[in-house]
């Protein structure tokens, strides 16, 4: 249902930090390095900036109420702040707040900003801590294993084989050679390589998993009003959606070969913004794939190819920088990934495209990019930016 | 000034039997206990619920994604949950620009907390700085007895006050024995001035809501008391603050608030104030342009008006106050036309002010 009342909203401005093991910088200066590019990018300055919503996992820093610590750095004093921790979506979860305050009438400019350090804590400890503490804390551990039980039976579902995965992880480092922001940028990478890499729990190789990050992302987002005074071209958002799964993993065993989440949420996105063929619609996207074999299992999910048809879709290129419909030039999570920023980065990046801002991995002509953020309970939010205002 | 949206409206209300340990359940069936009658006291079923938002924290919760413990239990499940961590209401603001950009229709807000199950003073030195702060041991009620000796220094309160204003919301609780004044000032000293009794104590608690758009209250028939506007504000971190005992954007909050609902402080029949320590009612109360010295003292003691459920100091949880403010106060609005201005906090020394006002009308009441 396209709503008649929402105010029409845009993202107007973007900025990222360099992203890896920032050594040099505190988590307060990655999210100000952020924010800064992103408000000098349009000339616009704190003043400007209405409400601030922050998105970080702050268990795995192990800084309780890190919004309030760091309120000088995010641009917040004397402002609304909303923080948020919504496990990896957390970064997509924050630009969403950021669109329904603005579309919501309530603020005209509210910026959003993601930040992790994640060599300044234990992320794989944190994440352990979201599985229930009785039945899955002892079984389903960190990021990884939760992947490898996912990707099994996704394997036994769709058939996809381990050197179609490997091609995912080997497209991904490739493309994050043409992002100076990128963490993992392997230009010689092999399909054999990631297949050699040390095997951290079946099917999962090193090289088919996320990296670990640090790193920050910002946007603005802004009303009709306004949005064209700060942007020649903004990025205007054309629908939103949030939709879970349910908590267990044994009460949905086939998560990623039937990602509910995804699938409902990507439904009623393309239902808002028009979508009936996304493949053919969409211009780019930028995917929240912590794994290799995640991205195939979601392109599937979104309709990008018919279920079971994932592995097909990197064998025929389709989602190459070249392909029918690029995914993740940016070299997605695969490459990047400080977990507070992942997902908005995904917003950032989709947002470039349609700004024309992604310098060396700019998609020509790009009318429609869709983006998504994971976690958590099959955690899904999916955001559709476009060139044009979108239509009452 | 920004547009004002959709109204949201309050139809139904839940609050789980607050105590201190509620060891007979699990974080998931205390906020049960809270969903449950706000759905009934709707008519809606939960099946009807299109999404939800959630406050919670992390640390208190001791799980990375805390609204996870939550999330099937407000229509999560294929439908769409968002989490604040903050007081829950920012989650009801939250759930109010969905409503109002038309992307929900019927929501839960749900804030919860089983404060007995975490360490207080491990989780509250966390929200220091880890380099500078964390070395000298401090919690909130370090800070809290500094931001105490800042009031009282300036010589318009004084420990007599704060223990009275204490007393007068602790008259009201349905959760913890009523005490005196004189009993707060005999309590050993935590952080000089203050004594122990004028924190509120730690409690297991939850509060819900189910709120909706107009035109989803006119198609359940329901009646409903309005969210006439929310606003909010927040402070420097406390070391980056010129004083702890003012409170100026607690004003700012309320008085933008104000203005977006068209009202004055004066247009306010209810208010309560959700603050965990009892020296931060003086400083709330004179923030919101109550008043100050003995006549505010007396105001915050002996006004029914103010705090008529006791606030936080009676008996409820942070991040849960606010949000049981929010249901107290609308069961208040349905028995007569009025008008209720909540405020409530998140952070350490009054950092993050948040400010919810209610209204319900003769239609309504009558209804």
């Amino acid at each position: 249902m396209k709503s008649l009342d929402a105010v029409r909203t845009a993202v107007v401005a973007v900025g990222q930090t360099e992203h890896g093991r920032r050594l040099d910088a505190s988590m307060a200066e990655l999210a100000r390095e952020a924010i800064d590019r992103a408000l000098d990018s349009k000339g616009l300055t704190l003043e400007d900036i209405d409400a601030v919503v922050a998105g970080n996992m702050e268990m795995f820093e192990g800084i309780y109420l890190v919004d309030q610590l760091f309120v000088g750095a995010l641009g917040a004093l004397g402002k609304p702040l909303y923080k948020l921790n919504t496990g990896g979506t957390v970064g997509a979860s924050t630009a969403l707040a950021c669109y329904h305050l603005v579309a919501s009438g309530r603020h005209e400019r509210v910026l959003g900003v993601g930040f992790q350090k994640q060599s300044d804590g234990s992320t794989q400890a944190a994440i352990t801590t979201v599985g229930d503490p009785v039945w899955e804390r002892a079984v389903m551990a960190g990021a990884i294993g939760n992947f490898a039980s996912m990707a099994s039976t996704y394997i036994a579902e769709s058939g996809v084989t381990p050197e179609q995965a490997a091609k995912v992880a080997v497209l991904a480092r490739r493309n994050a050679c043409l992002n100076p922001y990128a963490h993992l940028r392997m230009p010689d990478i092999t399909v054999e390589e990631v297949l050699e890499s040390e095997m951290l729990a079946y099917p999962i190789h090193r090289l088919d998993m996320c990296p670990s990050s640090d790193g920050a992302a910002a946007i603005v987002m802004a009303s009709e009003d306004v949005a064209g005074e700060i942007a020649d071209q903004p990025a205007w958002v054309h629908a939103v959606a949030t939709v879970h799964d349910q908590q267990y993993m044994g009460d949905s065993p086939k998560r990623l070969a039937v990602m509910r989440s995804l699938r409902g949420a990507a439904a009623k996105a393309y239902s808002i913004a028009g979508i009936d063929y996304p493949l053919r619609q969409l211009d780019v996207a930028e995917v929240y794939e912590p794994a290799s074999y995640a991205l195939l299992a979601m392109c599937e999910n979104l309709g990008f190819c018919a279920m079971g048809d994932g592995g097909r879709l990197i064998d025929d290129g389709v989602i190459t920088m070249e392909g029918q419909l690029p995914v993740n030039p940016s070299g997605g999570v695969l490459a990047t990934n400080p977990v507070g920023a992942t997902a908005m980065i995904r917003v950032v990046e989709a947002a470039s495209q349609v700004m024309g801002l992604a310098g060396e991995h700019q998609i020509p002509d790009v009318k429609l990019a869709l983006a998504t953020g994971y976690g958590g309970n099959a955690w899904t939010d999916i955001i559709i930016l476009g060139r044009q205002r979108p239509r009452r | 000034m920004a547009r004002t949206g959709k109204q949201t409206w309050i139809i139904g209300l839940g609050e789980a039997r607050s105590a201190p340990k509620r060891d007979d359940l699990a974080i998931n069936e205390l906020a049960w206990e809270a969903i449950s009658p706000a759905l009934e006291d709707a008519g809606v079923a939960l099946s009807q619920i299109t999404g939800a938002a959630t406050a919670s924290q992390d640390f208190w919760d001791g799980r990375t994604i805390s609204s996870m413990n939550v999330n099937e239990l407000v229509g999560g499940t294929t439908g769409s949950e968002a989490k604040v961590a903050a007081d829950g209401a920012q989650a009801l603001a939250y759930a109010a620009a969905r409503i109002a950009d038309d992307d929900q229709h019927l929501n839960l807000v749900l804030a919860h907390a089983k404060e007995s199950q975490g360490d207080p003073h491990a989780i509250e030195i966390a929200a220091f700085d880890p380099f500078f702060e964390r070395q000298l041991d401090p919690d909130e009620t370090v800070l809290a007895g500094l931001q105490a000796q800042q009031l009282y220094a300036t010589g318009e309160f004084t420990p007599q006050h704060a223990a009275e204003v204490l007393a007068a919301c602790r008259s009201r609780s349905e959760v913890l024995e009523h005490i005196t004044a004189e009993q707060v000032l005999a309590s050993p000293l935590s952080a000089s001035p203050l004594h122990e009794l004028d924190r509120a104590p730690f409690i297991d608690a939850a509060a819900a809501l189910v709120v909706c758009s107009d035109s989803m209250r006119q198609a359940l028939k329901a009646g409903g008391v309005r969210v006439a506007a929310t606003s909010s504000r927040t402070s420097a971190y406390w070391s980056q603050r010129e004083s702890l005992h003012e409170a100026p954007l607690a004003g700012q909050a309320a008085q933008e608030a104000l203005a977006l609902a068209g009202w004055s402080i004066d247009d306010v029949d209810y208010m309560e104030l959700n603050t965990p320590y009892s020296t931060q009612q003086l400083i709330v109360a004179k923030a919101l342009g109550l008043g100050g010295g003995e006549e505010l003292v007396r105001r915050l003691r002996s006004d029914a008006a103010i705090n008529p459920s006791g606030g936080w100091l009676a008996g409820a949880a942070g991040g849960v106050a606010g949000l049981r403010s929010v249901v107290r106060m609308t069961r208040l609005l349905r028995q007569r036309p009025s008008r209720a201005l909540i405020y409530s906090t998140t952070g350490l020394c009054l950092q993050s002010h948040h400010i919810v006002l209610l209204e319900s009308s003769a239609e309504e009441v009558s209804r």
